[in-house]
Order: structure tokens, then C-alpha cells, then sequence
């Protein structure tokens, strides 16, 4: 039952919103009008005119000089192997955690949460050395390593509280029906833990194809450079040619804004479910 | 039915060995490593104990600036970042027209990289052909126009604001999801006792949000501590080192002075401050809590 509210409070609320939203628009927008320009137009047109013509081929450039296609594959490929790679690798340690007889249980979980605490930047160095010694630096591998080594504390953090919030009933049923280890995890918990995995794909998957660091200091070679070094490398190159350069940012928040409207619900209600403890 | 001993330590053995070695280990080497003065590539390391530590405390120049501007960049956060997104949030906890549109549009900036958005921001700031500046002349303040980035006083605000841009959308579903949980009960006896909004905001909202205040509080102080893209991507931690934060001024330490100790130190005070911050912020916090 919705409780009345008085219609001046109503109308206020939607006003505040909608400046705020318009505010908010306004570097995307700006950005926008700035790629569908021709650089002549940008400087002799106010920048609040609409583009005289529409220069499609801003992006046509941007995609190919700033070999973005190339940036968004490297991405992709980390991405699509890191994400579901380490999501059963830390379903593997969550279930081994709550569901089986394991006296370092306790112990290992309050290892891996230590690791929440450590910053990037306290293990470059070494991570460094060993990779360019394993002849990791520059490669697929080598970078999946680390991102998985990241993705581990929070990844465990999620899944084992809900590995924890499935019922032992559950458990008890498979033992009956002479289901091992191996077949509860698969056949059981995994398929019962789907909003937990959705949830956590969206974020992990998000989370890694916008990382800057590792990728700054483990990937030097462009041609696997990631989406987000290589746009920083693009904006070096093109940083006066302004309409190219913001056409190229637009190319790269693309694939990101089909992927939120299509997934939005998922962003916003795994959140949800983290808060409640 | 045998439960075998060493089968849960298969389970576990993927992601303890990864963890091990991409981030225990590593974080061990480090600790080690600012005890040295080296360059990262002389095969010798010259032991220097705490020098390294008393450097960055008493004769670095950008270190102690570094570590205001962190502070400066927490209270900001804990302020504007999470009182804008809790604003967001209650806003738009009710039945309104448009609201998922509208919750989709002040997230969304939070999907963007860090370096997306200081690319985006740049433009915005830039001094001849910028948003910002052709809106004030637009609107007449020409004396008011500035090259944003470029000076050392308001450099760290200027890039501030992107990152408030960037960063309510998380406060704001976090305390949306937080207000869902709140049930209507409270509100409908309070009104009957008379009581106005802000009264029921003080006395119901706040309290019943307490759980979600101690998380958000805890995710913005961690990744104030430990930001980088943005204000790498932005300024490089220029004008004149006035926009460092410890992530990025290890970073140049580290990699474009070679100082690979002093690097090393930063990363030690860096996970010291978190410590420092984090261990008692959970202790306090879950004592407190109504079980």
C-alpha cells in the first residue's frame, strides 16, 4: 500500500531528477556531437549546434587508424576465457570450503579474504620478474594468470555466502540417491547457484574488460593490447585531431552500453544481494 | 561412507595456488624489495634497511602530498559520492514514472573504464574547445574560464568531479537495494503520530540503513585509498605532481624512475593504510551490529 505524498513534493522530486539526468547526459552528449563533426565545423560552429554534416566516417577512421577492432578482440578473448574459468575455479574452493569435510576450511577462507586488502601496486614488481622469466609477459596466458589471481578473494567472498545459504537437506538427498562429491557439485549446487554465477559473471566480466593497470604494465606489445591501453595509446596518437578521437571514445563505450541495457537488471540486482549480508 | 582427507584440498588447489602466486607471494617479494635500492635490472641489490621508509617520509616532495590528496580524495567520496548516491537512491525508492530509466542513466556512467572516462572528461575540460569553458563564455564568465587541468590548485577537484560523475551510481544501487529492504510498517505508524519527512528520515530511514551505510562506508574507503586509472589517465599525476595519489606516484617510482624500493615502500604503506583503516572499521562495526 503506497503511502500519499503531497503532489508539490511529487512534482519537485521528478524536477530535481531530471536536471540531474539531463546533467548527467552531458558529457555523453557532448561527446557525441564532438565525433559527428568535421574538425572545420568543431571550430568555427558554437559548440552547442548540431553537426553541419554528419561525419560518418569519423568512426570508419577511428575504428581502423586506431585499430580499435584489433583492441576489443584482444579484450573479448581475456575476458571470455578469464570470466567463466574463474567463476568454477572459486566455485571449486567455495564448495570444498561449506559443503565438505575440511578442517582448514575456516583458515584458508580467512587467507583468501586477506587478499581483498592488498593493492595492485604491491605485487607489480614481482609479478613482473616472474612473468618476463616465464615468457608470460605479453601473452593471453600470461595475463589470464593474474586477472584470475585478482578475481579470487571477492569471487569466494560471494559464492561461498551463498553456497553457505543452500540448505544441507539438499545434501542429504544426494548422499541418498549415491551422489558423490564431483556429481553434487556439478549436478546440484552449481545449477542451484545460477543467480549468485550470473551475478558474478556480469561483474568479473565488467571488471575485466575495463582493467588498466595489469594491462598497462604486462602488456607492452599493441598488437594485444587491450581495450583500455589502447585507447590510451589512440588518445596519444590522435590527441589533436579532436573529432576522431571522440569518435573513438564512442566506439569503445559502445559494446559496453549494449551489454548494460541488455543485462541491466543483473548489474543493479546482484548488488541487492550483497548488501543483505 | 570414507570421506577422503585430501579431496577437498583438490577442490581448493586451483584458485590457492593462483592466489599463492599472483598474490601472496608477490606481496612477500615486495615487502622484501623496500628494504633495497635497486633499478630492476642491476643484478645486484644494495641493502638499505629502513631508508627507503625515512625517504619517503621526510625527503620525498610528492609523497606527503600524495597521501592528503588521498585523503582529500576519501572525505570527498564519503561526502559528495555517497551522499549524492544515497540522494539518488531515496529519490528514486518509490513508485515513480521513469524510474528504472532513470537508475539506468545515473549507473550507467559506473560501467564506463576509468580511462574512458577521463578520456571523455579531458575533452570536456579542454581549454579552447571544452564543454566547460565554452559554456562559460556562452553564459558570459569569460574570467572564469580556466585551463582545468593544467593548474595545480584546482587540478585534483577538477578531476573529482568525473569521478563523482563515475562513481554514484555504485552508492546509489547499493542504498536503493538497502531502502527495498525496509518495510512500510514504521512510516504509516509515524505518519498517524504526526510525524513530518525529515522526522521519518532521522528517526526510521537512517537507522534501518545502518546496515548498508557500514558496507558502502567500508567499499568507499578501500577503493579511495587505491585509486589510479582516473587520475593516470587525466593528469598524469601532474600539473607539477599536485594530482598524485600513492597508486600512481608508485607507479612512477616503480616504472618510469626505476626506484624499485622506494616503489616497493609506497605499496607497503599502502597496504598499511588499508589495514590500518579496514581491520578496526570491521572490528567496530560488527561488534555494534544487532545480531
Amino acid at each position: 500500500m503506497e503511502l500519499k505524498e503531497h503532489p508539490l513534493r511529487v512534482a519537485v522530486r521528478y524536477l530535481v531528477l531530471i536536471l540531474l539526468a539531463v546533467v548527467f547526459m552531458i558529457p555523453v552528449v557532448f561527446i557525441a556531437f564532438t565525433a559527428l563533426k568535421s574538425n572545420s565545423d568543431l571550430l568555427r560552429n558554437p559548440f552547442y549546434a548540431f553537426p553541419e554534416k554528419i561525419q560518418w566516417n569519423n568512426f570508419a577512421m577511428a575504428w581502423e587508424q586506431g585499430k580499435l577492432g584489433m583492441y576489443m578482440k584482444n579484450t573479448a578473448v581475456i575476458a571470455f576465457i578469464k570470466v567463466p574459468l574463474g567463476i568454477l575455479i572459486v566455485a571449486l574452493a567455495s564448495y570444498a570450503m561449506t559443503r565438505m569435510v575440511f578442517r582448514w576450511g575456516s583458515a584458508l577462507f580467512a587467507l583468501f579474504l586477506i587478499g581483498m586488502m592488498v593493492p595492485m601496486q604491491a605485487t607489480l614488481v614481482p609479478l613482473n620478474i616472474f612473468l618476463n622469466k616465464t615468457g608470460l609477459v605479453n601473452t593471453y596466458p600470461g595475463i589470464i594468470l593474474v586477472y584470475l589471481g585478482f578475481g579470487i578473494p571477492f569471487g569466494i567472498l560471494i559464492l561461498r555466502g551463498f553456497f553457505r545459504s543452500i540448505p544441507k537437506e539438499i545434501d542429504e538427498a544426494a548422499l541418498i540417491d549415491g551422489c558423490g562429491d564431483t556429481g553434487k557439485f556439478f549436478r546440484i549446487i552449481l545449477p542451484l547457484s545460477m543467480p549468485a554465477i550470473a551475478t558474478l559473471f556480469i561483474f568479473d566480466f565488467m571488471a575485466t574488460w575495463n582493467e588498466f593497470l595489469l594491462a598497462q604494465i604486462f602488456i607492452t606489445k599493441d598488437t594485444m593490447r587491450t581495450i583500455t591501453t589502447g585507447l590510451l595509446a589512440f588518445r596519444g596518437e590522435f590527441s589533436t585531431n579532436y573529432t576522431l578521437m571522440n569518435a573513438g571514445v564512442l566506439l569503445s563505450v559502445l559494446p559496453v552500453l549494449a551489454v548494460y541495457m541488455a543485462f541491466q537488471k543483473y548489474f543493479v540486482s546482484g548488488l541487492a544481494g550483497s548488501v543483505k549480508g | 561412507m570414507r570421506t577422503s582427507a585430501y579431496k577437498p584440498w583438490l577442490f581448493i588447489l586451483p584458485a590457492l595456488a593462483i592466489y599463492l602466486t599472483v598474490i601472496f607471494i608477490p606481496s612477500a617479494y615486495t615487502l622484501y624489495l623496500s628494504f633495497f635500492s635497486w633499478n630492476g635490472v642491476a643484478p645486484d641489490k644494495k641493502f638499505v634497511g629502513l631508508k627507503n621508509y625515512a625517504e619517503l617520509l621526510w625527503n620525498d616532495t610528492v609523497f606527503p602530498k600524495a597521501l592528503m590528496n588521498n585523503l582529500i580524495w576519501t572525505l570527498g567520496s564519503l561526502t559528495l559520492i555517497m551522499g549524492i548516491g544515497l540522494m539518488l537512491a531515496l529519490m528514486l525508492n518509490r513508485k515513480l514514472k521513469g524510474r528504472i530509466l532513470f537508475r539506468g542513466l545515473f549507473y550507467f556512467p559506473y560501467v564506463l573504464s576509468g580511462i574512458i572516462v577521463a578520456t571523455i572528461w579531458v575533452w570536456m575540460y579542454n581549454p579552447m574547445q571544452g564543454f566547460f569553458n565554452h559554456a562559460l563564455e556562452w553564459l558570459g564568465l569569460e574570467n572564469w574560464t580556466r585551463a582545468w587541468l593544467a593548474e595545480p590548485k584546482i587540478a585534483l577537484y577538477a578531476v573529482f568531479l568525473a569521478a563523482i560523475w563515475n562513481g554514484v551510481g555504485q552508492p546509489m544501487v547499493l542504498f536503493l537495494a538497502g531502502l527495498q529492504t525496509i518495510p512500510q510498517d514504521p512510516y504509516e505508524a509515524a505518519i498517524i503520530d504526526g510525524a513530518k519527512p525529515s522526522q521519518q528520515f532521522r528517526f526510521i530511514t537512517l537507522p534501518l540503513l545502518r546496515e548498508t551505510f557500514i558496507i558502502v562506508v567500508a567499499i568507499t574507503m578501500v577503493s579511495s585509498m587505491k585509486v589510479y586509472d582516473l587520475i593516470y589517465a587525466m593528469t598524469g599525476g601532474g600539473p607539477a605532481e599536485s594530482t598524485h595519489v600513492l597508486a600512481s606516484w608508485m607507479y612512477f617510482q616503480t616504472f618510469r624512475f626505476a626506484n624499485i624500493g622506494i616503489g616497493s615502500a609506497i605499496s607497503m604503506f599502502l597496504i598499511l593504510i588499508t589495514m590500518v583503516v579496514i581491520i578496526p572499521y570491521v572490528y567496530y562495526t560488527t561488534k555494534k551490529s544487532h545480531v
